[in-house]
């Protein structure tokens, strides 16, 4: 955790729409999503697969694969917004001023270049420097990103390296331009939990001596508790809570949330106790359920959650949560 | 037995063959495609119905013509309408293409079956000299083989079925292997029915329509071959006529006419072309996962 | 690395000599006789003596494994026999005419590369829905043209009605490089288009597979322009499936260049083989179709090897680390 600038923010996202156009009808699995992000602001989004996490994070590079594309809202990146710029313009901006961490670290990397090709590639397409420079460079950010004896590795091939270490070059590839902001996809999914725990230092370090604003994307909440200080649940393509990371976990305001929480396993629960699983499937983007989408779901749903689609309610601390029962579930758990 | 066969119809899944047409001829391409072979089909084996001329009409005032409306392909060198003669020339390379491709399905199909259901050595024996033969390409090998058969119609329709029998044997041979994987199979053979009966009765005919697929582009690769050969003069010999040795004597006559040789050569391009389309498009309705 | 090479060498060694013995076997099990095509077709009338006489000379009254090791043992002294038809030896009339197909064929390989390899490329970056089809178009009618088709209308194009170039013959690049370029263009691009049509769509649907690797999202996410991704990224990665096809197709040019030296009378090893097959010569047949399979044995070895050198996968496997 730590206190992060709240100047102007640098990223700004209002309204995002991601819609996949399927013959006459299209598919919205990202219905609107708004969010800020400052400088060394460590910000989690949290929520199930399919809950449209990954391809918010895809259009903010605008890494879309057609016939998906970002069809409103607008991403301003140091006040300049995103999705009006052209392609040529847009490639100036990935790995430049915004980069991204994938999921999947054992098939993200070239597998016949060099991992010291494929950094240096990152900074010479960003910036003008020969290649000596460059190769330098490379070699410093893979030690500053804790691989042993980065100047032989230089010439390594991404197979010869395990998972941990190619998300490290991953990551080193990554801020390896300089972006003011990094988003990382589910960096640690694939990984097992020693390796887990050490990227997470890693990225924590870097987003303090880098000065980045950092999005961290899961579905592990333990994670998220861990590194961010700000977090956003998403279910269905929309932000249903916001808050800052502790007040969320002690006292979550939204069902979802709540739920979420609960069906984490801890040590000291009773064995012969079934697990708190929420009922039911999140919903597809094609089959919303009218009104509030949670609410088939939803322990305390009543009868206006199944007719109106609840609005972002603000709540005391800055928090939000998209529900009809936000003020009183807010007052009422204390 | 038979209480146990009953029930197993109804566990045995059989594909509904009715709808992969329906399906093949909803693309556009697939459609243009059967229409053009049924096209062919008429015309040439109709041809004695359907053709504008005599076959041996001559007709000495008009030698080595080019297209008019009396004569749409032009003329050869005794005067003879090449519409006519492509249409009756059609008639021997298509006669020869499907007897050929029946028999390289026929025999390429129970070499790969009994590959197939045997395993063991019998399987490695059968598919190394498959794979011996499909080294040295299929013009090559035609040659040889007409060096060893001879160059009439009937060694010919057998040289072109010994050609294609091998890859014919690996195809077959695969698609019985992932029948005889199937869950439904394993179950079958479980409840206690003899394989055998179930080999044939419902495995094999569950094979039938990539072997179709496969039959329209063995179809189209002997009408390729048979024409190389005749046109070099190793295939049909006169006084025979087919697609290939037209394009021969065209060819002798390329400074004479040079609309000669067209006709003929495009003719057999659209006929490959729409066999080719059509297997391939059956095999993309077939198999989901093929672009 | 070195044991996958020695290993790898001594199977084409094998598949060469198990290929051999199955020409041999294959042409002496057929009904025709040598003999017969050397006494001009017919047997009747003809002294048994004389017909004894030339097959002692051609060595036909030896036992079938003692003729075989014959011609196997001349082999690797570089003799492949006596021609049944001429009097020239069969090693003889091969160097004849091996330069005329030697060039032939690396023209039309280098040809055919040169229009698949740019138009793939261009393809999977333009991304245009138009020159897709009619690549598609291409690839599709490239295919089921046969070649002598090809070289037929080439020949009305460009011989007969232009008269830029000649339809037959054959010059030696040795001895007038330009000519020898001008008689080898229309057959060379007639091979050309026929290789070409297949690898293009081999290269394409290799280029598309690897398009949706994630890799490559990591290399547009770095920033780099579409044509950079494609041609630094996607097709490195795209060449090395498609390089067994390539293999085999490059294989199956031998049996393109028969027709194709047919068709504009060039003396190569095609047409020796053509007439080969009329007079029933089989020591030079056998010859022939040996070489056939041992170039596409080699073309098979050299795509295996070249694996090895492309894909750093498949290199040393000594440093594994964590």
């Amino acid at each position: 955790m730590s206190d992060h600038v709240t100047a102007d923010p640098i990223l700004d996202v209002r309204d995002l729409v991601v819609e996949f156009p399927r013959g006459r009808d299209a598919i919205t699995p990202v219905r609107g999503v708004s969010f800020t992000l400052d400088r060394r602001q460590r910000l989690g989004i949290v929520g199930e697969s399919g809950s449209g996490k990954s391809l918010t994070a895809l259009s903010l590079m605008r890494l879309l694969t057609p016939p998906g594309r970002i069809a409103g809202g607008q991403v301003l990146l140091g006040g300049q917004d995103l999705t009006q710029l052209s392609e040529r313009e847009m490639a100036r901006v990935r790995g430049g001023r915004l980069a991204l961490v994938y999921q999947d670290p054992m098939s993200s990397l070239n597998p016949v270049h060099t991992i010291g090709r494929q950094i240096v590639e990152a900074i010479r397409t960003h910036e003008d420097v020969s290649r000596r420079v460059a190769r330098a460079r490379a070699i410093d950010l893979l030690g500053e990103v804790g691989l042993p004896a980065p100047a032989r590795r230089f010439d390594s091939y991404p197979h010869q390296f395990s998972g941990g270490m190619r998300q490290r070059v991953m990551i080193a590839m990554a801020i390896a331009a300089g972006p003011d902001v990094l988003i990382a996809d589910e960096p640690t999914t694939a990984l097992d939990v020693t390796t887990q725990a050490r990227i997470i230092e890693l990225l924590s370090r870097l987003v303090d001596e880098h000065d980045m604003g950092v999005i961290l994307i899961t579905h592990d909440l333990g994670l998220a508790a861990t590194f961010c200080d700000d977090l956003q649940v998403m279910y269905a393509g929309r932000i249903v809570e916001r808050s800052r990371a502790e007040p969320l976990f002690e006292r979550p305001v939204h069902p979802y949330t709540e739920a979420l929480l609960g069906a984490i396993c801890r040590l000291d629960f009773d064995v012969t106790q079934p697990i708190a699983a929420i009922p039911g499937q999140p919903p597809l983007p094609q089959q919303l359920p009218p009104g509030c989408p949670f609410h088939p779901r939803c322990p305390h749903a009543v009868a206006r959650c199944s007719t109106e689609e609840p609005v972002s309610h603000a709540l005391p601390d800055g928090r939000t949560a998209e529900c009809h029962l936000a003020e009183t579930r807010a007052e009422v758990t204390v | 037995m038979s209480a146990i066969a009953a029930p197993l119809g109804r566990i045995v899944q059989r594909r509904r063959r009715g709808t992969v047409f329906v399906r093949l001829l909803r693309r556009p391409p697939a459609a243009i495609a059967f229409a053009v072979v049924v096209l062919l089909v008429i015309g040439t084996v109709g041809a004695p119905l359907v053709a504008p001329y005599p076959q041996s009409q001559f007709d000495f005032t008009h030698l080595y013509a080019g297209p008019t409306l009396a004569h749409p392909f032009g003329t050869d060198e005794l005067g003879r309408d090449m519409l006519t003669r492509v249409m009756y020339g059609g008639r021997t390379s298509l006669e020869i293409a499907a007897l050929a491709m029946l028999i390289a399905m026929g025999v390429g199909c129970a070499w790969g079956f009994v590959a197939a259901f045997r395993r063991g050595w019998v399987d490695e024996i059968l598919m190394r000299i498959a794979d011996l033969t499909l080294g040295i390409p299929a013009i090559l090998m035609g040659l040889v083989l007409v060096a060893a058969f001879g160059s009439s119609t009937a060694s010919l329709v057998l040289i072109l079925g010994i050609l294609f029998t091998p890859a014919t044997a690996r195809l077959a041979r695969s698609a019985l292997l992932s029948e005889l994987q199937t869950d439904y199979y394993l179950a079958a053979i479980s409840v206690g029915a003899p394989p055998w009966q179930i080999v044939v009765r419902e495995l094999l005919p569950n094979t039938l329509p990539v072997l179709i697929a496969r039959a329209s582009l063995v179809a189209a690769d002997a009408i390729f071959v048979e024409a190389s050969l005749s046109f070099v003069g190793l295939g049909v010999q006169p006084p025979a006529a087919s697609w290939g040795t037209l394009l021969q004597h065209g060819y002798t006559a390329l400074y004479r006419s040079y609309w000669y040789p067209i006709f003929p050569g495009i003719v057999i391009l659209v006929a490959v072309l729409s066999l080719n389309l059509l297997g391939d498009n059956l095999q993309r309705v077939l198999d989901p996962s093929r672009r | 690395m070195r044991r996958y090479v020695v290993r790898r060498l001594l199977t084409s060694v094998g598949l060469l000599v198990l290929s051999s013995i199955l020409i041999f076997c294959l042409l002496r099990v057929i009904p025709g006789d040598p003999t017969i095509t050397k006494l001009g077709g017919s047997i009747e009338g003809v002294d048994p003596r004389a017909l004894q006489a030339i097959r002692h000379d051609l060595g036909l009254d030896r036992s079938l494994p003692d003729q075989y090791i014959r011609w196997v043992g001349g082999i690797v002294r570089g003799d492949f026999g006596q021609s049944y038809y001429s009097q020239f030896p069969v090693t003889t009339l091969i160097t004849q005419r091996i330069a005329a197909t030697i060039e032939l064929a690396v023209f039309a390989i280098v040809l055919g590369l040169l229009i698949a390899v740019p138009t793939a490329t261009i393809s999977a970056i333009w991304r245009n829905r138009w020159f897709d089809a009619v690549v598609s178009g291409f690839t599709a009618v490239g295919m089921a043209t046969p070649a002598f088709v090809t070289g037929i209308l080439l020949i009305v194009v460009f011989a007969v009605k232009l008269g830029w170039l000649p339809s037959q013959g054959y010059v030696s690049i040795t001895q007038h490089p330009f000519e020898s370029l001008k008689s080898a263009l229309l057959p060379a691009t007639t091979l050309a288009i026929a290789i070409a049509a297949p690898i293009l769509r081999v290269l394409r649907a290799s280029l598309a597979d690897v398009a949706s690797a994630p890799y490559i999202r990591t290399a547009a996410g770095k920033g780099l322009l579409r044509r950079a991704v494609v041609v630094r990224h996607v097709l490195p990665n795209a060449a090395i499936p498609a390089l067994t096809m390539v293999g085999v197709i490059v294989g199956s040019l031998l049996g393109g260049t028969v027709i194709v030296e047919y068709v504009f009378a060039r003396p190569g090893l095609g047409t020796l083989m053509v007439d080969s097959v009329f007079k029933r010569d089989y020591a030079v047949l056998q010859a022939l179709v040996l070489l056939a399979a041992a170039v596409f044995i080699l073309s098979s070895l050299v795509v295996d090897l070249l694996y090895g050198v492309l894909d750093p996968r498949l290199r040393v496997r000594g440093q594994e680390s964590s």
